[in-house]
């Protein structure tokens, strides 16, 4: 394993909104700061122009009924609403974070006492508190940040809880104990970095709600009392002189609302990126200039003679359009099926096996993705048959099951409802004939009481019967091909072997052709009839499954059967690996992709990408292949041509 | 199967008194299962580990393997039952008496990317023992030499955050944190689970060379029967909550006596076309621990059961040298 080869480091995008939220408000709060030394008149200086004169060069924003500088008056009214704005918002974070923190990594009977007392706060009419408060104790900018800041704490505690909360059951959180952390060190160190992010994010919109609440309180003349101004003070002035200088009133408007909509849009986006885990496969914001075409067309097909097979897939390359540049998840792989056999395609993760199927049934995510090559069911091609088009082939000539059967099954819909869905849609049977056929499915299956299931959800079975009801599903229109990806990876050996069973005896009772998506050579080997090796994108060697497992070619292939425990070895048997990892598909490497990790790579192999060579009724992608004589000189000789 | 008893602890004083690192007896573990019921998740499960030795636990999701796991570090401590280190008792200690024995033990878990903290350095993460036991002492030598260990270059992976690393390199960052502290024990729970064939046999190697070179006791927790065997010297079989038989990993797999260890292994794909003629060996899934069967808690998918099973829980016995079983009708032949 190469330790200098670490994923390419992520780049955020924070878009134009974000930029010019963030821009104001540094820009305000630059000016609050600055206020005392800016050239403006001094914001209580009564006829420093002409009263109720709007915006001119001496006066931007115009000046108010008694004459004094607009501009001036709202930059130190800043210093008041932003003061308090961020002040509360700092003040509810330090009362409410640490007591979030501890109710959600202590839970139990801190947790309760926590949020018992939380919740009683939280009953309290806070608006009327705080005007009883200011009314009582005096208004001044101390008191109502304290009273704003206080009433804020409750949120706090919760948001703070929630977060804690998911991390604090992370593995991470175990381990720092394990080696010794006390609770408060834990907290500080492994949950408290992950809280910022939501943290700051909620801080912006807090602040936002505490400035327009300061600008209510000082609306009704609650909060700083005059001469000093505020944003909601200067409002309320300037409703005297609003029929004749309208801007005494929009100008401190305009810039409460602003600064409110900033601090918003900054917390959202936030968030968002808090919340955010990129896969590398997001697709590039900006559109790439007219030349889209960027994948090279697919490799002319030659007319086959005699019937079309079942299934044909040729030259399909799926790539998709990243900011690091055109991944390409599948590129170039070609395969055809026919009735009554199992085709499997098995790789590490990363090879592109799932995606090529995804391909198959256009399955694709939508945005930034790029698709050459065709799919011909019965000679007919599906590449061309638009979204309509395909939705009606899959699920009646196509079926798939896949990994998780809980995210495939609908959480809140009885089984029923769900296994009679596609009888009712694509078979056109009524509700009744829908539920006897179900059952009868459910039976076939192997799901005991199968009336039972149909009327109960989802969650009330075990993961292998779960992974039935989608079989069961999936059969239900009689598929002609069925696609199964990685459908046992998620159950437990005992089930796995009878999903397997299942899915050979549909098979062969149907007459189906069957795809087996799988990383686990060994399944492969037992249930398949013929077995393409992807790796990096790329088809490596393709063969029936007996002859490919016991005597591979292709390198990788041999590679990765050696890999494997065996079962029949003596404990202790030192596992031949392979180093390295698999490329970045963004930038694989020249010649044959496998070469960086391959211990029989040599010159040829950096340079010139083998092809897929025929021989047998196998073919392989090697320059070097496995089973041949190891002298340079013979090899030479050896290496395939043509295909 | 699904039995309990503890005739199978190597005997303190006899054979092997001073080597016994872990002693674990009657281990039960359970959670609250909402309306003041709670559900036996590990129930009586006794096992003990020699110094330099490497116990592998096998068993289907739901055994209570992990939970076991957990129990052992006390994290948390176990409802019942003993936990001994070097024939300390863990389950009695509190506070920091507890938090000072558990360095000892350290634990690698299934998924690489959940067992690191996203928003740490990897010198950080693996630097954080020593830096709680005060040892760090601001040189960074013993971080470099614990990402050594592990086949990471401390210069270019120290500074990193976890994110930037492939599942298989995270798991060899959560091998070196543990490491730094210089454990007895490593517990590792499904460590190559989550990774690719490839990445899974150099985490497996690695393993090896860790435990011979820092003289390492394991604990090695997976449901992969092929991966067990090669790196175990003895194997625990458990099922809902129970052992099943314990025996030599070479000994289990080509003389498996529990019937439910003969269908494990009977499951276990062996990357050859099977004859069709071939009877499923087991049907059925684990029925829920809420409500486990009477007697051996396997009966209801067992083949050999009868009246018996219903109603007497077998306890661990010997069949052979070291291999023991809980079984009223093991196979013998």
């Amino acid at each position: 394993m190469r330790p200098d080869h670490p994923v390419q480091k992520r780049r955020r995008r924070f878009g134009w909104g974000f930029r010019l939220a963030a821009l104001w408000i540094v820009l305000v709060v630059g000016a609050a700061l600055a206020a005392d030394v800016l050239p403006l008149p001094h914001y209580d200086a009564t006829l420093a122009g002409e009263p109720r004169t709007g915006p001119s060069l001496a006066h931007p924003l115009g000046t108010d009924g008694l004459g004094r500088d607009m501009l001036s008056r709202i930059v130190h009214g800043a210093r008041v609403s932003l003061g308090v704005g961020i002040g509360a918002a700092l003040l509810g974070l330090l009362v409410g974070g640490p007591l979030g923190l501890l109710a959600g990594y202590r839970r139990g009977r801190t947790d309760r006492a926590i949020m018992t007392a939380n919740d009683i706060v939280l009953a309290f009419p806070a608006l009327v508190l705080a005007l009883a408060v200011v009314a009582f104790a005096g208004s001044g900018v101390r008191n109502i940040l304290l009273v704003l800041g206080l009433l804020g704490a409750p949120a706090w505690v919760r948001l703070i809880r929630g977060v804690t909360l998911s991390y604090a059951q992370r593995e991470f959180v175990t381990a720092a104990r394990a080696l010794g952390a006390r609770g408060g060190t834990v907290m500080w160190r492994e949950i408290s970095p992950n809280v910022v992010m939501p943290a700051v994010s909620y801080a912006f919109t807090v602040m936002a709600v505490i400035v327009v609440a300061e600008g209510s309180l000082a609306f009704l003349g609650l909060s700083v009392q005059a001469p000093t101004p505020t944003w909601g003070g200067m409002i309320n002035e300037g409703r005297s002189t609003m029929d004749t200088a309208v801007h005494t009133v929009l100008a401190p408007s305009a810039v409460m609302f602003l600064t409110v909509l900033a601090f918003n849009l900054v917390g959202d986006r936030l968030q968002e990126m808090a919340g955010y885990r990129q896969s590398g496969l997001e697709p590039a914001r900006r559109k790439r200039p007219a030349a889209r075409p960027v994948l090279e067309d697919a490799v002319p097909v030659a007319p086959r003679e005699g019937p079309a097979p079942l299934l044909e897939a040729a030259g399909l390359r799926t790539a998709f359009v990243t900011e690091r540049g055109l991944v390409r998840a599948v590129d170039g792989v070609s395969f055809t099926l026919e009735r009554g056999r199992t085709l499997a395609i098995v790789g590490e993760s990363g090879s592109g096996k799932s995606m090529l199927i995804r391909s198959v049934l256009g399955l694709l995510p939508p945005g930034g993705v790029e698709r050459s090559g065709r799919v011909r069911l019965d000679g007919r091609d599906l590449t061309d048959l638009g979204p309509e088009g395909m939705r009606e082939v899959l699920g009646t000539r196509l079926a798939a099951v896949f990994q998780d059967p809980m995210t495939a099954l609908n959480p809140v819909r009885t089984v029923g409802t769900q296994v009679t869905e596609p009888l009712r849609v694509h078979r056109g049977m009524s509700r009744s004939e829908a539920y006897a056929k179900a059952e009868e499915l459910l039976a076939s299956v192997g799901i005991p009481e199968p009336r039972r299931v149909l009327r109960g959800y989802p969650h009330q079975l075990s993961g292998g019967m779960r992974q039935r009801v989608t079989i069961a599903m999936a059969l239900s229109c009689d598929p002609e091909v069925l696609f199964a990806d990685e459908p046992t990876t998620a159950l437990d050996v005992t089930v796995q072997k009878q999903i397997l069973r299942l899915l050979h005896r549909e098979r062969d009772g149907r007459d189906m052709a069957m795809v087996l998506v799988s990383h686990d050579l060994a399944v492969v080997a037992e249930h398949a009839d013929e077995v393409i090796v992807m790796y990096a994108g790329r088809v490596v060697e393709r063969g029936p499954a007996d002859v490919l497992f016991t005597a591979p070619r292709m390198r990788y292939t041999e590679a990765l059967l050696r890999a494997a425990p065996d079962l029949a070895a003596p404990s202790h048997t030192r596992l031949e690996v392979i180093d390295g990892r698999p490329p970045d598909l963004a930038d694989p490497p020249a010649g044959c992709r496998f070469h960086p990790r391959c211990p029989f790579a040599r010159e040829r192999c950096t340079t010139e990408e083998p092809p897929l060579t025929e021989a047998d009724g196998r073919s392989y992608a090697c320059w070097y292949p496995a089973g041949t004589p190891t002298e340079p000189a013979d090899l030479e000789g050896s290496v395939p041509h043509g295909g | 199967m699904a039995g309990s008893g503890t005739a199978h602890l190597r005997t303190d004083g006899t054979d092997g008194a001073a080597d016994t690192v872990l002693r674990v007896e009657d281990l039960t573990v359970t959670f609250p299962a909402g309306r003041r019921r709670t559900v036996q998740a590990v129930s009586g499960v006794s096992f003990d580990v020699a110094k330099g030795e490497t116990l592998g636990i096998v068993g289907e999701s739901g055994c209570g393997k992990s939970s076991a796991a957990r129990a052992i570090m006390q994290l948390p401590p176990p409802a019942a039952g003993s936990v001994r280190l070097n024939g300390q008792e863990l389950t009695a200690l509190r506070g920091e008496a507890l938090r000072r024995t558990r360095r000892r033990l350290q634990m690698i878990f299934q998924d690489p990317i959940s067992a690191l903290n996203p928003r740490r350095r990897v010198r950080d993460i693996v630097a954080e023992g020593p830096r709680v036991w005060g040892t760090l002492n601001g040189d960074t030598g013993r971080v470099d030499e614990a990402l050594e260990a592990v086949g990471l270059d401390p210069a270019t992976a120290a500074g990193r955050r976890p994110h930037e690393f492939s599942g298989g390199q995270c798991q060899r960052i959560s091998i070196a944190r543990a490491l730094a502290l210089e454990p007895e024990v490593v517990i590792c729970d499904e460590p190559v689970s989550a990774l690719d064939v490839s990445v899974q046999a150099q985490i497996l190697n690695l393993l090896e060379d860790l435990k011979a070179r820092y003289g390492l006791t394991l604990v090695f927790i997976a449901h992969d029967l092929a991966v067990i065997k090669n790196i175990s010297d003895r194997v625990l079989v458990m099922y809902l909550g129970k052992t099943c038989e314990l025996a030599p990993s070479a000994g289990l797999v080509e003389r498996p006596a529990h019937p439910y260890t003969r269908a494990l292994l009977s499951s276990v794909p062996r990357g050859r076309a099977l004859p069709e003629a071939e009877e499923d060996p087991i049907g059925g899934e684990p029925p829920s621990p809420l409500n486990p069967p009477s007697g051996c808690r396997f009966r209801t998918r067992c083949p050999r059961a009868d009246a018996r099973c219903a109603t007497e829980e077998p306890l661990m016995r010997p069949l052979a040298a070291g291999h023991w079983i809980a079984c009223h009708h093991p196979v013998t032949e």
